[in-house]
């Protein structure tokens, strides 16, 4: 014999309840009316004979009292379901993947389609028999898996109540993964499917509600799984979208601003729409557009004289899904680094540094090595007044506490190692997917002599050349230092002599004016970044600060250090809206950044006929099937209230 | 349950009266009266009735003397004739609260009882007289011939139940009160907290022909309640809570059997009538028929 339990705590303390509430029931003194009679002395000596006054006597003689009581204690029981285990193991194995991105948002079914897929989902699992287990998902572009294989149906039921809409794109096949972790076991990879299998597979029927939206999973093979699509949504849903929504400022008139927004008609009839620009709250401007079915058009807004603050587009015209009618960026505030470049006198790097664009980005000091020996610049140092300090052709005796680059000298730091100098060195290759080197074509250039420069081990080589790695980067704390194994300028004893023609390369202004933007942490560019929600957020933030208060849409305040990392990753991005980073003893935010659900994929509400899995097309199957309601406990109840109905009448209206 | 639409009803209607007219009351027990009356007595006396002969002793009165018997044997003779005498009836009526119930109400049922058996009394001679539980003063006038019927109505009608003291002292009066044999008629539920054996004692020690007639009401009897129900008894505001159940009703039902059944053995084993009742029979019904059997009326 075995017990399951299908009830939750609160139901079983209403169930443990009743026996009590009957006994008090039976004993209770009731408001009894009134009657004259001639006399008692009859009715005195019948009580007398039915002993009514002793408690155990009555209760002795109280058989609708004990029956109740039984059939309490019979409820009871069968609410711990007991039952007899079967000689089969297993019965059917079943995964829900249930879709909770963004576009389940949408109400052109109702509730909407997350509920809709629940419901579904629901009536499934209500037709679960005894040995039947079954696995919940959800997914968006991330898999979530909310109850693991289990027969019980109340924790599966909960798991699924407990699915709540997210603002992420779709991607399926994160979930697809996990589903298939069980049923195709042993696969090292999802391209071979080759490999030893080392467990036994354990078949398993997928159920995907979803409304489709997501790429192609062609390299997903089902194996032992059979996937059963139930397509959620009205393929006629109407929605009109932001995709991509972008300031920039007007490089020949600063204080011009161009907005560009691009919207997008999913639906079947032509729109057009107002789209409304607010900057923080009040409204600025609006613009009509008229979109064709299923087509884009674009809306662009001049302003000028913006300061820093939020700018929101709003389509005013309701439609199915709502979360993509508005649009969120921000004018970032403007803020100026503090560097101090070390240079005994280097014509090339004084212009580099000169450019109109690293003087909008940094407060440049120019000063010679002897400067190093002020007290001017060991007050500095104590106050992490620079951002970054570039060391040319010199270098201080402890390192500052501030991102370094040294150009033809080394950090006092003895985790860096450094060869003798060698020449002539040719660059052969260098990281182009590091900010630092950017756009940059070296290639060409030539360098007499230089030394290798071998990080520490959490560093990392942005150029390597023939001899070894010349230029490298590394973190040292919250700070990052880079280190370039030549001068630009060799001093020798006929006087100083050109180490590199790279100095009159185009490339080289720019890698100045990179690393600058990269070490200094400064802001030039007026649109803040914008990242998809649930995507993490990168910032490079001034390293004179450990602590950040990153502020989200909702007015929630986190708050975050950047520890170890030169770069604070920033993932708590479900809301969309405008983040504000804030630091101790600042009002205003030093950096903003916009999440917005900008994604063609989610603004499309067509419900796809055919799902692609791998090789094999999945085709949308009408509905779920519709599976046998239990009523019994319904019933119970029922039962249970006709008994107490039965006692009152028992006692009011019986008949002489 | 009380009724006062009863309380008008007439005592004894001219039909009734009618029936009554042919009936005489009957005592087992030949009592001697205070008056010469319309019954044949025990004793031995004046009358036209001829009884027996006995021998003549000196002192006997000449004139019952036979003449014809002396001539003929020569010896003295004496006729004796039956004497003639009237007939004491007494009717208590029990008028205590618990008799104003039923329908029709008890004490209606025991007035009419009262006055269709003290009209035949009257009818024939009989000296009647009324009592009812209530006051020392309470007791009608004795009644005698058919001429009284007006009173006797009068005084029935003006019986209206209230609070009596114990029947055992109601007993005790009236056995001091009236010292004479005769037919007692005692109407009553006996419904009575105290007992009515003592009473009943009482009464048998006066060596009288006596009948109870037991009163009971249809609700008494047979009662139509249900529910959870607080029982007021309307003479002492006794309280007692039942749930009236199917059971409850079995029980009351053996109980009331038990009650009768006492009363009627406690009755027969000290030679009094006991004669059951019920309040919604017909008075004229009930003494033509019923007390007729039981040989009170003849």
């Amino acid at each position: 014999m075995s017990w399951m339990n299908s009830l939750g705590a609160w139901q079983w303390l209403l169930l443990g309840s009743i026996p009590p509430l009957i006994f008090v029931l039976y004993f209770l003194k009731l408001r009894r009316q009134p009657l004259e009679v001639p006399s008692t002395f009859l009715w005195k000596r019948t009580i007398e004979d039915l002993h009514v006054n002793s408690i155990w006597q009555r209760l002795r003689q109280n058989l609708l009292l004990f029956l109740q009581l039984l059939f309490v204690a019979l409820v009871i029981l069968a609410c711990l379901r007991p039952g007899l285990n079967g000689d089969q193991l297993t019965g059917r194995r079943w995964i829900f993947l249930i879709d909770n991105s963004a576009s389940m948002q949408a109400t052109d079914v109702s509730p909407s389609r997350l509920e809709v897929a629940k419901a579904k989902a629901r009536e499934k699992l209500s037709t679960m028999n005894r040995g039947d287990v079954a696995m919940l998902l959800a997914f968006s572009d991330r898999a979530d898996v909310k109850q693991g294989f289990t027969g019980d149906k109340r924790r599966l039921m909960a798991a699924l109540d407990a699915i709540a809409p997210t603002n992420r794109t779709t991607d399926l096949s994160e979930a697809l993964r996990a589903a298939a972790g069980l049923a195709n076991p042993g696969r090292a990879s999802f391209n071979n499917i080759n490999d030893v299998q080392v467990a036994d597979a354990l078949p398993a029927t997928i159920f995907l509600m979803t409304d489709g939206g997501f790429p192609p999973n062609a390299d997903f093979d089902l194996g032992n799984l059979t996937a059963e699509y139930i397509p959620i949504g009205n393929p006629t849903a109407d929605n009109v979208s932001i995709l991509a929504f972008s300031i920039e400022r007007n490089e020949e008139k600063p204080t011009q601003i161009e907005a560009f927004a691009r919207l997008s008609n999913e639906g079947l009839e032509p729109v057009s729409v107002t789209a409304s620009l607010y900057f923080n709250g009040s409204l600025l401007d609006a613009a009509q557009a008229n979109i064709a079915p299923e087509s884009e058009s674009g809306v662009n807004f001049q302003l000028t004289d913006l300061q820093e603050g939020e700018l929101r587009l709003e389509i005013d015209r309701p439609d199915n899904l709502m979360v993509d009618n508005v649009a969120v960026t921000a004018l970032r505030p403007s803020r100026q680094t503090n560097l101090l470049v070390i240079t005994p006198g280097n014509k090339a790097l004084e212009t580099a540094v000169a450019t109109e664009r690293i003087q909008k980005l940094s407060n440049v000091r120019v000063e010679a090595p002897e400067f190093m020996e002020t007290p001017e610049y060991a007050k500095s140092n104590e106050d992490a007044s620079y951002d970054m300090i570039l060391y040319d052709q010199c270098s201080p005796k402890v390192m500052p506490n501030a991102n370094t680059l040294f150009i033809g000298s080394s950090p006092p730091d003895p985790s860096w190692t450094f060869s003798e100098p060698q020449g002539p060195v040719f660059l052969d290759d260098w990281d182009k997917t590091h900010p630092m080197m950017q756009f940059l074509e070296l290639g060409s250039v030539r360098v007499v002599e230089g030394r290798t420069v071998k990080p520490p081990e959490s560093g990392s080589v942005l150029i390597t050349a023939d001899i070894g790695p010349v230029c490298s980067i590394a973190p040292r704390g919250p700070f990052q230092d880079a280190v370039l194994g030549f001068s630009l300028i060799k001093t020798t004893d006929t006087g100083a002599e050109v180490n590199t023609d790279w100095a009159i390369k185009r490339s080289f202004p720019v890698f100045v004016y990179s690393a600058i933007e990269f070490l200094s942490g400064g802001i030039t560019a007026a649109a803040a970044q914008t990242v998809l929600p649930g995507q993490p957020m990168g910032l490079t933030l001034s390293n004179r600060y450990e602590q950040f208060q990153i502020q989200k849409p909702d007015g929630n305040r986190e708050t975050v250090s950047r520890g170890q990392q030169s770069q604070l990753v920033f993932t708590q991005t479900e809301l969309p809206g405008i983040y504000q980073v804030f630091v101790d003893g600042r009002e205003s935010p030093v950096e903003m950044f916009a999440v917005n659900l900008f994604s063609a994929r989610e603004s499309n509400l067509d419900v796809v006929p055919e799902l692609p899995l791998g090789a094999e097309n999945v085709a949308a199957s009408k509905a779920v099937t519709r599976g046998r309601s239990e009523f019994w406990r319904w019933l119970i109840a029922i039962g249970f209230l006709l008994l107490i109905a039965e006692w009152i009448v028992y006692n009011r209206r019986v008949l002489v | 349950m009380q009724n006062s639409d009863s309380k008008d009803a007439p005592i004894l209607t001219p039909e009734m009266m009618a029936k009554l007219d042919r009936l005489e009351l009957v005592s087992r027990k030949i009592f001697r009266g205070r008056m010469k009356g319309e019954r044949r007595s025990k004793r031995k006396g004046q009358s036209v009735e001829f009884a027996d002969f006995r021998n003549y002793v000196s002192g006997d009165d000449l004139r019952f003397i036979d003449w014809n018997l002396y001539a003929r044997l020569d010896r003295f003779y004496l006729k004796i004739f039956l004497e003639e005498e009237d007939l004491h009836f007494h009717a208590i009526i029990d008028d205590s609260l618990s008799m104003d119930y039923g329908t029709p109400s008890k004490l209606l049922a025991a007035k009419q009882l009262a006055a269709g058996l003290a009209y035949i009394g009257l009818c024939r001679g009989d000296r009647v007289r009324i009592t009812r539980f209530s006051g020392l003063d309470g007791d009608s006038p004795i009644m005698r011939g058919r001429a009284s019927t007006h009173r006797l109505l009068q005084y029935v009608s003006s019986v209206q139940a209230t609070q009596v003291p114990p029947m055992t002292d109601v007993i005790k009066r009236f056995c001091i009160r009236n010292t004479s044999k005769g037919i007692v008629v005692l109407i009553t539920d006996l419904m009575d907290k105290t007992g009515y054996e003592s009473a009943m004692r009482l009464l048998v020690a006066r060596e009288l022909d006596i009948y109870i007639i037991h009163l009971l009401s249809p609700e008494e009897l047979h009662p139509d309640i249900k529910g959870d129900l607080k029982l007021v008894d309307c003479e002492d505001g006794d309280q007692r809570e039942v749930t009236v159940s199917q059971q409850l009703l079995r029980r009351y039902q053996q109980t009331l059997g038990a009650f009768v059944e006492q009363a009627k053995s406690f009755c027969n084993r000290r030679s009094i009538t006991y004669v059951p009742a019920q309040s919604d029979q017909a008075a004229d019904l009930l003494i033509a028929q019923y007390l007729r059997q039981r040989g009170l009326i003849r």
